[in-house]
């Protein structure tokens, strides 16, 4: 389970990427998301795809790490791209892909394949994908408390005076340390019951739901001990929230941050601009 | 107000129940000195943990007072209280909270609103005297159980409490961590500057002390320096300790009257089977 | 003279115990005294040679997350073979692997390389994933932490989990859970108890009588005793060693305290930085005790101990390693008697002079008189004095014989 979760950790490279304020990453990972939404063709989105392999590749880490990233999530994917398919806009009636500029189209019984739908259907996938391979470069490259951190100073002018921030980063904080170690203790439970001869993977599916059912006792149980004992941790530290604190960690925002901000910023700007011109 | 032969913790006719009728702790008056090291023992679910939670009022007892550098612990004062009082809990993973080592020990660090530069001194520090320099930019996820643990210590040293609390902070340790554990804590000893109460199982532990409280059904079993309690087999049943076999060879020997004729053969064997603790309690104390 | 031919006779019939052939004379008196001479199960009297390997690891490896960006080597060319019947400690420091390899031998991970057989089931790496239910039901593992291994709602259904899985019905597993709840000594009131509800030392014991309820030929415990009080340890150990005695069960044990194991073990496997680069008795890790600091082990007292004397009194370092300290005494204050007689009468010839000659049969005696030391927990002072002083009568004496007859 831990293997195929990739997702999360830090994969430290020393790059540039990785010097970068949080707050910059992820203002431009909301710009960029942003724009895969406004995004409507081929070509913007390969200026999405070429800007966002740049940046990849100024991580230093191995392409083959960002796909496996998609691995955990290939049926959504492959769903996605069937129900584009069949029941996106362009699909659908013959009439109605004949209508448009298809310069194909394949019937077979009631159903019906237009070179419209595909592309589409394609299109739909690779946003999906490099919103995956964006969001983990963003984790690859930003430990999570600085991520925590990030969020915090960018919520902080909206929660003026109150201590919401500081509640949600915190909260942010024990997450992300702490569900990598709930899933590790699902799965040691799941091996426990795999060695007294209850094997998740050599089960049909009833059972497997059932056995999933019975994780959910001794997961909660384990989280709350957790919970417990971690409260107690930070209370003997003295932390109190809305206690003042001082930061270690200052968050420093330099030129190159604004630069890749205003990069990310032209992407929305442009695909915003190219909708109305069309 | 601070006296100054104040004792550095103080239980006066404590009492404490989790749930009401079944009282965890009863009628426990214990009190230890500045600088001494006591070693709270008992068979599990004698109340030890409960009973050391009471000195940084993490629990708050039913009935009696729980004093601590002469101050009896309130609400009010309990957070300043706390910053006078470290602890280290058993698992070390459910008491990181920050992303790195380095992290880690500032989080306490920030609550004490040290500013940057003292707050990197304490860091270099406390990372030197427990020699985990190499260790700061790691995630505890790559860390070893003891060297955890040693983050875990230098995150409560670096806040620069006098009491220090370990609540069976060896027991998940491996043999060798357990050992380095515990030279740390013999350090903080030899510094002087701590008073150290230490929750424990391991009878070295124990020995490496200089007074054991023990705990048997929520009452006070023994007050005793480590010498005399292990001296006292009926009692060392009643806290569900087995006699180290350094100790218990040294004792069958003398019963085979060999430690006897072999002059202080036996006896030294035994000491220095003992890895340093049973010989330096014995010549400590007198 | 009496006492050797008394040796040779054990000698003889410690053949049945023995992993290798090799002298056995010293964990036999420990057995003597840890009472497994009082019984003699059917089918157990083959010999040593003879006993059926029921694990052997060919230069196994195993990665985790092979081929992946945190991959991680964890066992490296793990040659072993364990005999039926035989109990063995599994030591290591933190991430040597110990608990990687107890999950390879029941297919809960496959090896990455060289090969795993367990009883008839042979595990190679890039195999297509065998059912392993057949070998799950003769090869339990109970992992660290019991409240990981608990998830049902009464003691009883997590007994009963297992049985069931492997197919018998209602009625056999639910008589399986009583029967092996009262192996562990606990008592049937807890059956409808709910597991989280426990103490630590009976969670703990419930999730060892949840792997032995299913009736595995070989059980597998990962650190059995971490957080559990002294006291507790030995009663949990003597119960091991009594289901690998009495019921010919194969144990493998992991811990990181050797010290607790010592007098139970037959046999020792010692892990470092995933390899197994130690494996043989006791005698033999105490012929290595130097080494094992370096494998991230702790020495364990008795080989401090015994170190220690014999660099004192030479001709203690002839004998076997008493695995006790009783034993231990009793021969340390032999030799000291001896050493002081022979002084005395001016004799050349060495008390002592064979492997283990003498102070065998007394221990074999003084042993074989009390009941098994690791349960011997609640030894009441009065008795167990009264006994030590005939022991140190019997020194005496025998001292003197020594001397008169020789």
């Amino acid at each position: 389970m831990r293997d195929k979760l990739i997702i999360g950790r830090m994969i430290p490279t020393g790059s540039k990427v990785h010097g970068l304020d949080p707050r910059a990453k992820i203002t431009a990972m909301l710009l960029f998301t942003a724009a895969l939404i406004l995004s409507d063709g081929w070509a913007q989105l390969a200026v999405l795809a070429l800007l966002a392999a740049a940046v990849l590749a100024a991580t230093k880490i191995p392409p083959k790490t960002y796909l496996r990233t998609m691995r955990p999530l290939r049926w959504l994917m492959l769903f996605v791209f069937l129900f584009q398919l069949f029941a996106g806009p362009g699909a659908g009636s013959a009439e109605a892909s004949t209508a448009a500029t298809a310069l194909w189209t394949w019937t077979a019984g009631p159903v019906t394949l237009t070179s419209a739908g595909l592309s589409a259907a394609l299109l739909a996938v690779s946003r999906m994908a490099l919103l995956i391979v964006f969001t983990a470069l963003l984790t690859f490259t930003t430990t999570p408390s600085m991520l925590s951190r990030g969020i915090e100073g960018m919520l902080k002018p909206i929660s003026r005076g109150g201590t919401g921030a500081e509640r949600f980063s915190l909260m942010m904080r024990l997450a992300l340390r702490f569900i990598p170690a709930l899933l590790e203790e699902a799965q040691t439970i799941l091996k426990a019951q795999a060695a007294r001869g209850a094997d998740y993977e050599e089960m049909n599916a009833k059972d497997k739901a059932r056995l999933l059912l019975s994780l959910l006792v001794p997961v909660t149980v384990g989280a709350f001990r957790r919970a417990e004992e971690l409260t107690t941790s930070l209370e003997a530290r003295g932390y109190r929230i809305g206690a003042p604190r001082t930061a270690y960690r200052q968050l420093a925002w330099r030129a190159a941050d604004t630069w890749f901000t205003l990069l990310f910023a032209l992407l929305p700007a442009g695909a915003l601009i190219m909708r109305l011109v069309s | 107000m601070e006296r100054k032969n104040a004792a550095a913790a103080e239980l006066q006719n404590v009492e404490f129940e989790y749930e009401k009728g079944e009282p965890v702790l009863r009628d426990i008056s214990l009190r230890a000195e500045k600088g001494e090291w006591i070693a709270v023992v008992g068979e599990s679910g004698c109340g030890k943990s409960t009973l050391v939670r009471l000195l940084n009022a993490l629990l708050r007892p039913r009935s009696g007072t729980v004093s601590v550098f002469g101050e009896e612990l309130t609400e009010r004062n309990a957070p300043l209280m706390r910053a006078r009082i470290g602890m280290v809990f058993q698992n070390p993973d459910n008491q990181f909270i920050g992303e790195t080592v380095e992290e880690d020990i500032a989080f306490g660090l920030e609550g004490l609103c040290l500013d940057l530069a003292e707050m990197e001194r304490r860091i270099e520090r406390y990372a030197h005297r427990l020699k985990i320099e190499a260790l700061l930019g790691r995630h505890p996820g790559e860390l070893s159980g003891g060297q955890k643990q040693r983050c875990a210590v230098a995150a409560c040293l670096a806040m620069e409490p006098e009491i220090v609390v370990f609540d069976e902070a060896t027991s998940m340790q491996d043999e060798r961590s357990r050992r380095e554990l515990l030279e740390v804590m013999r350090d903080m000893k030899r510094q002087g500057s701590y008073t150290v109460f230490s929750v424990t199982h391991d009878a070295a532990e124990m020995l490496a002390a200089d007074r054991i409280w023990a705990l048997k059904g929520g009452f006070v079993r023994a007050d005793r320096t480590p010498d005399a309690f292990f001296a006292d087999e009926e009692l060392l049943g009643d806290c569900g300790i087995e006699l180290p076999f350094g100790l218990r060879l040294e004792r069958r020997l003398s019963a085979l009257g060999a430690a006897a004729s072999d002059g202080g053969a036996a006896e030294t064997g035994a000491k220095q089977a003992g890895e340093g603790g049973y010989g330096r309690v014995r010549h400590r104390q007198t | 003279m009496f006492g050797i031919g008394r040796h040779k006779r054990q000698f003889e019939s410690s053949g049945d115990r023995g992993i290798e052939d090799r002298d056995r004379s010293g964990s036999e008196q420990a057995e003597a005294s840890a009472g497994r001479g009082t019984f003699e199960a059917p089918g157990q009297t083959d010999s040593a040679a003879e006993r059926e390997i029921v694990i052997e690891l060919t230069d196994a490896d195993y990665t985790y997350q092979a081929g992946g960006p945190f991959a991680s080597a964890a066992l490296h060319g793990v040659n072993m073979r364990v005999r039926r019947g035989t109990l063995v400690g599994i030591a290591g420091g933190t991430g040597s692997g110990k608990s990687t390899l107890l999950q390879l031998l029941n297919g809960l991970l496959l090896p990455t390389g060289g090969s795993v057989r367990v009883l008839d089931h042979t595990l190679l790496p890039g195999m297509k994933k065998p059912k392993l239910n057949a070998l799950r039901r003769r090869i339990g593992l109970s992992f660290q932490f019991p409240e990981q291994h608990l998830f049902e709602d009464t003691v009883e259904k997590d007994l009963m989990f297992g049985p069931l899985n492997f197919g018998l019905p209602k009625e056999e597993a639910q008589r399986r859970a009583a029967e092996a709840l009262a192996s562990m000594g606990l008592g049937e009131e807890l059956l409808l108890r709910h597991p989280l509800t426990l103490s630590g030392g009976q969670m703990r014991r419930v999730a060892i009588a949840s792997v032995l309820a299913a009736g595995p030929e070989i059980m597998m415990l990962d650190e059995p005793t971490a957080t559990l009080d002294s006291a507790a340890r030995r009663e949990l150990i003597a119960l091991l060693a009594r289901l690998c005695r009495e019921e010919g069960r194969t144990i493998l044990m992991v811990t990181h305290r050797i010290e607790e194991l010592l007098e139970a073990a037959d046999e020792w496997i010692v892990m470092h930085e995933g390899r197994a680069v130690f494996r043989g008795d006791a005698d033999e890790l105490a012929d290595r005790a130097d080494e094992l600091a370096g494998w991230g082990v702790a020495v364990p007292e008795q080989l401090r101990c015994w170190a220690e004397w014999t660099a004192r009194l030479p001709q203690l370092a002839a004998l076997p390693l008493p695995r006790t300290a009783d034993d231990m005494a009793l021969r340390i204050a032999e030799a000291v008697r001896g050493a002081e007689i022979s002084a005395r009468s001016g004799n050349v010839r060495k008390p002592f002079g064979g492997a283990g000659s003498g102070p065998t049969h007394l221990l074999g005696e003084a042993g074989s008189g009390r009941p098994p030391a690791p349960s011997d927990k609640a030894e009441s002072l009065p008795r167990a004095e009264s006994v030590r002083r005939a022991e140190a009568e019997t020194i005496g004496e025998r001292g003197i014989n020594v001397c008169a007859t020789s």
